[in-house]
């Protein structure tokens, strides 16, 4: 492999250009490579402060216009008035459809009366996500949550690191031939290099203890117990969230 | 501009509901060429316009927004044309910048804002809309070589130009950003 990855490859690779083999490989690379990884984070961090400059591009009040344009607009206004009178209600129709845009900014924080930490205030920026579960409600709310947290991270510019911690049933989210989310998660770990998953070990031995064979997904790492995981994290001033 | 939307609508009816709905986004794109926000509307409104009398052109429904924008390039190159009297395009495209403050180091959102605006506006021409296209709307680069007219090779290199660029303008910002989570090597 080539030892230097240009900066034209880490284009095209957070634009999504690059095959899913290529993809993958730049992936399983970027676990190895802190320094590449930064430099990933650093394309997307630029990406998001570009779509933040210009979410809420500054609206015109009110302007002059071209000389030519307002002949136009007379040589119109006759043509305008002759339709006008037989054309009321029509005409109310086409300006119905002028009704402005909402712009909808999404506001996605995580649920207050779930969140522990043990700093004041809670980190916003170093979350993890509990899942002990394989409901496929609560699956989906987790990373339709993690989504929405990066999503928003990224439109504000500010750089999250997200884990999302499974135990217990909720291992079965990254189980391969198991998870119904295997696409998903592929992608999301595609485009988010700060988003990781982990399993629990002591859960994956007790799968096992019941004869059942245990593969995970690339995506996910595991870790000696979920339990311990979190109160590590909790400790570095991360913030728990239990889905 | 407004009347002439309202006259237009009387005359021939309303634009298609489609068209119309892409005016947000329309709207930034041209923001992000010009920063100017009368020019930016006038480009839109020039636009929807140019694309009601050439709705006809459009062969496939999906291909709407770059179509569109594709339309918007044009207006906007026309505009540069009469502005100034370019002799070759491929001259200014590398060439021109808008005249605006530099970056400075700056920490709340509407810093941020700033900062990016004036560091995306000091970019060549042909940089900006590529980087535009590509960062703000998500189009791919064989799209985005469609919609400017130019070879996939030039989206390529000139966003690579483009974001090479701004990292170098934006990093007072992002240096500040970073700060907590990254350190730089000091010998």
């Amino acid at each position: 492999m080539n030892p230097v990855v240009s900066e034209e490859t880490l284009h095209a690779f957070i634009d999504d250009e690059l095959t899913v083999v290529e993809s993958e490989a730049l992936i399983v690379r970027m676990r190895n490579d802190p320094e590449l990884a930064q430099r990933v984070c650093a394309l997307r961090t630029l990406g998001g402060m570009i779509r933040l400059a210009y979410t809420d591009p500054p609206v015109v009040a009110r302007r002059t216009q071209s000389v030519q344009r307002q002949q136009l607009a007379r040589s119109c206004a006759l043509g305008c008035l002759m339709l006008l009178a037989g054309a009321g209600g029509w005409v109310a129709r086409g300006l119905e459809a002028e009704a402005p845009t909402a712009m909808v900014t999404a506001t996605i924080m995580p649920d207050a009366a779930r969140a522990v930490s043990l700093v004041q205030p809670a980190d916003p920026d170093r979350l993890m996500l509990h899942l002990d579960s394989d409901n496929p409600a609560r699956m989906e709310e987790t990373l339709d949550r993690a989504e929405a947290l990066l999503g928003a991270a990224a439109s504000q510019g500010r750089s999250i690191q997200i884990q999302i911690v499974l135990n217990s049933q909720g291992v079965n989210l990254v189980r391969a031939g198991v998870s119904p989310h295997a696409w998903r998660l592929a992608r999301m770990a595609r485009l988010h290099t700060n988003l990781h998953f982990v399993a629990c070990s002591q859960t994956i031995a007790r799968f096992h203890a019941q004869g059942q064979r245990v593969e995970l997904l690339p995506v996910a790492t595991q870790v000696p117990t979920a339990i311990g995981e979190i109160v590590n994290r909790l400790q570095q001033g991360w913030t728990y969230v239990r889905v | 501009m407004r009347y002439m939307s309202m006259i237009v609508r009387l005359l021939f009816g309303p634009y298609p509901p489609c068209a119309e709905a892409h005016r947000p986004v329309l709207y930034r794109i041209a923001y992000a060429w010009c920063h100017d926000a009368a020019l930016a509307d006038d480009l839109v409104q020039e636009t929807l316009l140019k694309a009601w009398t050439r709705r006809a052109q459009l062969r496939d429904e999906n291909a709407l927004r770059a179509w569109l924008v594709s339309i918007m390039n044009h207006c906007w190159l026309d505009h540069l044309r009469r502005r100034r009297d370019f002799e070759d395009v491929e001259d200014w495209q590398d060439t021109l910048q808008s005249v605006t403050d530099s970056p400075e180091d700056c920490c709340t959102r509407e810093q941020v804002v700033e900062a990016v605006r004036a560091a995306v506006a000091q970019l060549p021409l042909g940089q900006r809309q590529v980087l535009t296209l590509v960062d703000l709307e998500d189009f791919g680069y064989a799209e985005v070589a469609t919609i400017l007219e130019i070879p996939v090779g030039t989206v390529m290199s000139r966003l690579s130009r483009a974001r090479a660029r701004l990292k170098i303008l934006l990093e007072p910002v992002t240096g500040r950003q970073g700060a907590q989570v990254s350190l730089r090597r000091v010998k």
